[in-house]
C-alpha cells in the first residue's frame, strides 16, 4: 500500500483553460468550458451542480478517463492530456482511486475478489491480506466470500470504497457515491468515506448534488451549463 | 507468471460465475466432435485399408515381369515387414487327351498375408476356409479344370514336367485381379515346386508378385524406398488403381468423413463466435474498470487471450478425451459389423483433434475479444458507451483463414478448398444483403401487423446488425447439419443404384458368336437377368497421332497399367446407358473408323477428341479417330470397357462376347447345365468379391450414420446454445415490458413470433445457401449428378422456424416465471 504524506499546499491536480465539447446535428455543444481550477494535495473538494452541468465530465477529465477538446490537466506535474491512453492508465493505476454511483463491482467475483483486483493487477503478492483488512475496515469483514448479487447497494457501495482505497491512491474520485442509495446508508457509507480519507490523506475530489455532502467537504465548485460560477 | 497467475485467477472466477458455460460447450461439441470424428475415420480407414489389402493378400504389392533383387526382400526383413510371394504364368495343360491354357500361380508358404483363401475337399462339400496354400507336391484347382480336363480330385496333374496331386477345389482367391475378360482358370501349386515345372525358362511370360505387411510407417518408409529403384516394368499396386471399384467407395467414404468434421467444426465454430460474442459483451464493464485500475489496452488483450487460450487448452484436452470415447463408443456400436480386429486408434488423430479446437477458438473467438480492449475507461461512468463492433474483414478473415487451413487439411486438395471457401464467401455475403433486404421488406408491414405480431418483428428489427448476424449464424448452423444429411443420403442412394440387390454376380465370357443368340435364350429362359451381349475383340493401344503411347505414360499410372496389356475393345451404336459422355459426340457421321475413350484414361494419355489412336489386333494395325470421351463408374459390376469403336471398325476380326447376369444363390444347378450345354464359354464367379464389397459398403454406411446423428446432435445442442448467447438483450426487454404490465400471454406470443420469424428467415437462407453448396460439391468432389431438392428446402424452414422458435421461446421463458427484479438483478 502506497501512503501520501506530502501534504498542504502543492498542488495535485491542476486544469487550464479546460474544455469539452461534441459536435451533434444542432452545431457543437459545450459541455464544459474554460475551467481553470487548482486542487492541492489532502483537500477535498466537492463539485456541485444541476443535471447536466458538466460535473461527471469534469471528474472524467481530471481522472483521465476522457480527453479534452482544449486546455489542460495536471497531475502531480505530468499533464495528461498529452499522454497516451495508455500512459492516462499507468497513471491512474499508480495514483488514483474510484467510487461510483453504480459501485462498478464485478458481479462474478466475490467482495474479498473485488477488493483485491486493484492489487492483483500490478502483481501485489500481499493483495488478499490488504483487502481482507479493509473489508474488515468497512465492516464486511463476514460477508468476504458474498458476490454483490448477495449484497444489499450499502453493502456494495462499502465492498467499491474498500476497493478504491485498497491500492492506497494519492487522489480519489467519487461520483455520486450515494446516488443509489437511501439516506440513512448514503450516510454511514459517507461517513466511511471521510474516515478512510483522513486517514489515507487523500486528496478526495467527489461529485454530487447533494448540498449537505457537499458542505462536508472543505471546498465546493459549483458548475452551471459547463462553466465555473 | 504473475499474468498468467491472474488470467488463472480470473477465470476460475469466471467458470464458477456461469460465465463460461456457453462457450465451453460450444468448445467441447467442436473439439469432441472432430477428435471422435477424426480419430473415428483415421482407425475406421485403417481398418477398412487392412481389410480392402486382402484383395491384393497383403498391404503392399510389387509386381513385375522379373524376380526382385535379394537385397529388396532384405531391406524388408530389415525394416521388419513380413512378405510372400507368388509367380503367375499361363500354361497350357494336357490330360487324358484334352488340352486347357490355364492360369498358374506358385504360392509361397505364408501366402496369402491377407484374406483368406476357400476351397472344398469334396467335389459337392462344404466350402473350407484356409490361410495357407497347398503343400508341396499338390495342387489346387478351379472346378472347371477338372471338367475341361476330366479329371477328380486326388488324381495327378501335370504341370510342365511336375505330376501334382489334385487335393483341393479352389473356390476364392483373395487377390485374383486383371480384367475380368481374360481369365483363365486357375491352378494354384506351391513355390518349392515352381523350378520342378520346368515352366519358367529366360523369356517365359511371368508375373512376378510380391506382399508385403507391416507398421504403416514401416511400410511407408519400404515404398519411399522402392519407388525410386523400379524399372519400367515394375509397379507397386494401389487399392485405388488396383481395384477402382473398392478404391472409389472408400475414397467417397473418406471424403465424407472430411465433410462431416468440417460441418461439425463449422457448426461449433459460429456457436464459439456467438458464444464469445456474448463474453465479450458481458466483459465490457470489467474491461472498463480494468482501465481505471491502471491496466494499458494491451495488458487487457492480453489478459483475456491468455484466458482464452487456458480455457481452449482445458476444454480441448477434455474435448480430446471425450473424442476418444466417443470413437470408442462408434466402434463397439459398430462391432458385429467391422473387422475382429480394428486398427489402433491413431495418437495423431488426437494431437489434431486438440489443435483443431484451440484453432477454431482463436478463428471464432478472438475477433471478437479484440473489442474488448477498445473499450472506454469513460464506460464506467457512462454504461451505454461501447467499442465499435469488430471490424468484418478481422471477423470473417480469421474465420475463413481456419475453415480454409481445416478443410484444406481434410481433402488435401487446394483448389476444391479454394472453391468451396469462395462459393461459401460469396453465399454468405448474398445471404447477408438477402436476410437485411427481407428485414427492410418487414418494416413497411409493421403498422398493419396487430400489436403482438409488431412487438415481435420489432424485436427483430431493433438492432438489424445483430439479427443479420444472427440469422446468417443460425442459417449456416441449419445448412451445415442439412448438407451432411443430404450428402449422406445420395451417397448411399448412389451405393445401392451402383450395385442394387440382383447386381450381376456372373461373367460369361468366350461366348462365339454361333451360339451367342442360344446362350441368350437359355440365361432368359431360366430367368437368369443380364447385362446386354458385347462383342469383344483383344488388342492393344499402341500409338496415339503416331507417336508410341509409352511416351506418353507415366510410371504406376492407370494408363501405363492400360497400355501395358491387352484391352477388350467392343462396338457399339450407342454408348451404354450408365455411361456419361464428357465430350464431343457419338459417332459424328454415323460410320466406322471412330472411337469412344473412358475419360479417365484419355486425361491419363493426354488424349483428345479428334486424336488418332492406333491399335494391334493379333497381327494387324486398325486406326481410329476419338469421337467422344465418356466417363463410367468401374463400381457397377458390369461390363465396362476403355475403348468402344463405332460399328464396322472392327469388322472381320474374330470376336467373341460377354455379357453379365445375376444368378441367386440357390441357382447354381441351372450353372452347372449351362456349363455342360456350353462348355467353350467361361463363367466367372465375382459372387464373392461382390459379397466383400457389399458388406465394405454396409460398414461405411453404418459408420457415415453414426456420424451424421453425432453431427445433428451436435448442430442442436449449439443450435440451442447459441439461441441463448443472444437472449440477454431480449430477457432484458422482457423484464422491463412485464415491470409496464405486459401480460405472460401476450409476452409469450411476441416471443414466438420474433424467434418463429428469426428461425424461418434462417430456415428459407440455409436452403439456398444449402443448395449452392450441395451443387459445388456434388459437381467438384463427389462426382455425383446434382439435383435440387424443394422438399429440402422445405423442411429446413420449418426446421429453422420449430428449432429457433422453441429454443428462443424455452431461453425466454424464465421471464415468465420470476419476478421482473430478480431477472433484471441477475443480467
Amino acid at each position: 500500500m502506497r501512503t501520501h504524506s506530502e501534504q498542504g499546499n502543492t498542488p495535485i491536480i491542476e486544469t487550464r483553460n479546460l474544455a469539452k465539447s461534441v459536435q451533434t446535428l444542432e452545431g457543437e455543444l459545450h459541455i464544459l468550458s474554460s475551467v481553470d481550477l487548482i486542487i492541492k494535495s489532502g483537500e477535498s473538494i466537492a463539485i456541485v451542480g444541476e443535471s447536466g452541468s458538466g460535473k461527471t465530465t469534469l471528474l472524467s477529465l481530471l481522472a483521465g478517463l476522457d480527453t479534452p477538446s482544449r486546455g489542460s490537466v495536471v497531475i502531480k506535474g505530468r499533464d495528461i492530456t498529452r499522454m497516451s491512453e495508455d500512459g492516462r492508465a499507468a497513471l491512474r493505476g499508480e495514483l488514483v482511486g474510484f467510487v461510483f454511483q453504480s459501485f462498478q463491482l464485478l458481479p462474478a467475483l466475490t467482495a474479498l475478489e473485488n477488493v483485491m483486483l486493484p492489487l492483483e493487477l500490478i502483481g501485489d503478492p500481499e493483495a488478499e491480506a490488504a483487502a481482507r483488512v479493509l473489508l474488515e475496515r468497512v465492516g464486511l469483514g463476514r460477508r468476504l466470500s458474498h458476490t454483490p448479487r448477495q449484497l444489499s447497494g450499502g453493502e456494495q457501495q462499502r465492498v467499491a470504497l474498500a476497493r478504491a482505497f485498497v491500492a492506497g491512491p494519492a487522489i480519489l474520485f467519487a461520483d455520486e457515491p450515494t446516488g443509489n442509495l437511501d439516506s440513512k446508508t448514503g450516510a454511514h457509507v459517507i461517513d466511511l468515506l471521510f474516515e478512510l480519507n483522513q486517514e489515507r490523506h487523500t486528496t478526495l475530489v467527489l461529485v454530487t448534488h447533494d448540498a449537505s455532502l457537499a458542505a462536508r467537504c472543505g471546498r465546493m465548485i459549483r458548475l452551471d451549463a459547463g462553466s465555473m460560477v | 507468471m504473475k499474468r498468467f497467475n491472474l488470467a488463472l485467477r480470473l477465470l476460475r472466477r469466471d467458470g464458477r460465475s456461469g460465465e463460461l458455460t456457453l462457450l465451453v460447450l460450444a468448445l467441447l461439441i467442436a473439439v469432441a466432435g472432430t477428435s471422435t470424428i477424426s480419430l473415428f475415420a483415421d482407425r475406421l480407414q485403417r481398418t477398412l485399408s487392412v481389410q480392402v489389402a486382402e484383395f491384393l493378400a497383403g498391404d503392399l504389392v510389387l509386381a513385375g515381369s522379373q524376380a526382385i533383387d535379394d537385397s529388396w526382400r532384405a531391406r524388408a526383413a530389415d525394416l521388419g515387414l513380413t512378405q510372400s510371394q507368388t509367380t503367375e504364368f499361363s500354361s497350357v495343360l494336357l490330360e487324358n487327351g484334352q488340352m486347357l491354357l490355364a492360369a498358374i500361380k506358385a504360392v509361397g508358404q505364408s501366402y496369402p498375408l491377407r484374406g483368406i483363401l476357400k476351397t472344398l475337399e469334396v467335389e459337392e462339400g462344404e466350402e473350407v476356409t484356409v490361410r495357407q496354400g497347398p503343400e508341396p507336391g499338390t495342387a489346387w484347382v478351379e472346378k472347371r479344370i477338372l471338367s475341361a480336363l476330366q479329371l477328380g480330385l486326388g488324381d495327378l496333374l501335370t504341370v510342365g514336367e511336375k505330376p501334382l496331386r489334385v487335393t483341393r477345389i479352389l473356390t476364392y482367391e483373395p487377390d485374383k485381379r486383371g480384367d475380368f475378360y481374360s481369365f483363365s482358370p486357375r491352378v494354384v501349386i506351391h513355390q518349392a515346386d515352381l523350378q520342378a515345372t520346368g515352366v519358367i525358362q529366360p523369356g517365359s511370360h511371368v508375373h512376378y508378385f510380391y506382399q508385403f505387411i507391416g507398421a504403416e510407417p514401416q511400410l511407408k518408409a519400404f515404398k519411399q524406398w522402392l519407388k525410386p529403384q523400379l524399372n519400367p516394368s515394375q509397379r507397386i499396386l494401389d487399392i485405388h488403381e488396383d481395384r477402382p471399384e473398392l478404391g472409389s467407395a472408400l475414397q467417397r467414404a473418406e471424403r465424407y468423413l472430411g465433410l462431416s468434421s468440417i460441418v461439425v467444426v463449422l457448426i461449433a465454430g459460429v456457436a464459439i463466435a456467438m458464444a464469445a460474442g456474448r463474453y465479450t459483451e458481458r466483459h465490457f464493464n470489467a474491461a472498463a474498470l480494468f482501465r481505471c485500475l491502471g491496466c494499458r489496452q494491451g495488458e487487457i488483450l492480453w489478459l483475456y487471450t491468455l484466458q482464452f487460450l487456458l480455457l481452449g487448452a482445458l476444454a480441448s484436452a477434455a474435448g480430446c478425451l471425450l473424442g476418444w470415447l466417443g470413437q470408442l463408443g462408434l466402434f463397439y456400436v459398430l462391432k458385429p459389423l467391422l473387422p475382429q480386429q480394428p486398427a489402433d486408434p491413431g495418437l495423431l488423430a488426437v494431437v489434431f483433434g486438440f489443435v483443431t479446437g484451440m484453432a477454431i477458438l482463436l478463428g471464432f473467438a478472438l475477433p471478437p475479444l479484440l473489442r474488448l480492449r477498445e473499450v472506454s475507461p469513460l464506460r464506467v461512468l457512462r454504461r451505454e458507451l461501447e467499442p465499435l463492433p469488430a471490424k468484418a474483414w478481422l471477423v470473417y478473415g480469421l474465420a475463413i483463414a481456419v475453415m480454409s487451413a481445416l478443410i484444406g487439411r481434410y481433402s488435401n486438395d487446394w483448389q476444391m478448398t479454394a472453391s468451396v471457401i469462395g462459393t461459401g464467401l460469396l453465399s454468405l455475403l448474398v445471404l447477408g444483403l438477402l436476410i437485411a433486404c427481407a428485414l427492410s421488406l418487414l418494416r413497411p408491414l409493421l403498422p398493419r401487423l396487430g400489436v403482438i405480431w409488431r412487438f415481435g418483428v420489432q424485436g427483430l428489427l431493433r438492432n438489424r446488425r445483430a439479427s443479420v448476424s444472427q440469422i446468417l449464424a443460425f442459417s449456416i448452423t441449419l445448412a451445415a447439419m442439412s448438407l451432411s444429411f443430404t450428402v449422406r443420403n445420395d451417397l448411399i442412394d448412389q451405393w445401392q443404384q451402383q450395385l442394387p440387390e440382383r447386381a450381376p454376380n456372373y461373367f460369361a465370357l468366350n461366348i462365339i458368336p454361333a451360339q451367342q443368340p442360344a446362350f441368350a435364350l437359355d440365361l432368359s429362359g431360366a430367368g437368369m437377368e443380364g447385362s446386354a451381349f458385347y462383342p469383344v475383340v483383344r488388342g492393344r493401344l499402341v500409338a496415339i497421332n503416331a507417336e508410341p503411347v509409352q511416351k506418353r505414360v507415366s510410371k504406376d499410372s492407370q494408363g501405363e497399367a492400360a497400355t501395358q496389356r491387352d484391352l477388350s475393345l467392343t462396338w457399339a451404336a450407342a454408348i451404354p446407358a450408365d455411361n456419361t459422355l464428357t465430350a464431343g459426340e457419338i459417332w459424328p457421321q454415323n460410320e466406322a473408323g471412330w472411337v469412344s475413350v473412358e475419360r479417365k484414361l484419355a486425361d491419363n494419355l493426354n488424349i483428345k477428341v479428334g486424336d488418332e489412336l492406333q491399335f494391334t489386333i493379333g497381327s494387324e494395325q486398325v486406326s481410329a479417330r476419338v469421337a467422344n470421351l465418356r466417363s463410367l463408374e468401374w463400381d457397377t459390376m458390369k461390363p465396362n470397357f476403355y475403348m468402344i469403336f463405332s460399328p464396322g471398325t472392327l469388322d472381320g476380326f474374330p470376336f467373341t462376347y460377354l455379357t453379365s447376369f445375376y444368378l441367386p444363390d440357390a441357382g447354381k444347378d441351372l450353372l452347372n447345365q449351362l456349363l455342360k450345354t456350353y462348355p467353350a464359354i467361361t463363367v466367372l464367379d465375382v459372387d464373392q468379391v461382390l459379397k466383400q464389397f457389399k458388406t465394405i459398403l454396409m460398414q461405411l454406411t453404418q459408420a457415415i450414420d453414426l456420424l451424421l446423428y453425432f453431427a445433428l446432435a451436435a448442430g442442436f445442442a449449439v443450435l440451442f446454445a447459441a439461441v441463448y448467447a443472444t437472449l440477454d438483450d431480449r430477457i432484458r426487454q422482457a423484464a422491463l415490458m412485464r415491470t409496464l404490465g405486459a401480460k405472460r400471454g401476450w409476452l409469450a406470443s411476441t416471443h414466438l413470433v420474433e424467434f418463429g420469424f428469426l428461425g424461418a428467415l434462417a430456415g428459407t437462407m440455409a436452403a439456398i445457401l444449402q443448395q449452392v453448396i450441395l451443387y459445388v460439391f456434388y459437381s467438384r468432389v463427389m462426382h455425383i449428378p446434382y439435383r435440387l431438392s424443394w422438399l429440402s428446402g422445405a423442411a429446413l424452414l420449418a426446421i429453422g422456424v420449430v428449432s429457433v422458435g422453441l429454443a428462443g421461446y424455452w431461453g425466454v421463458r424464465e421471464v415468465l416465471n420470476r419476478s421482473p427484479m430478480r431477472v433484471l438483478r441477475r443480467l
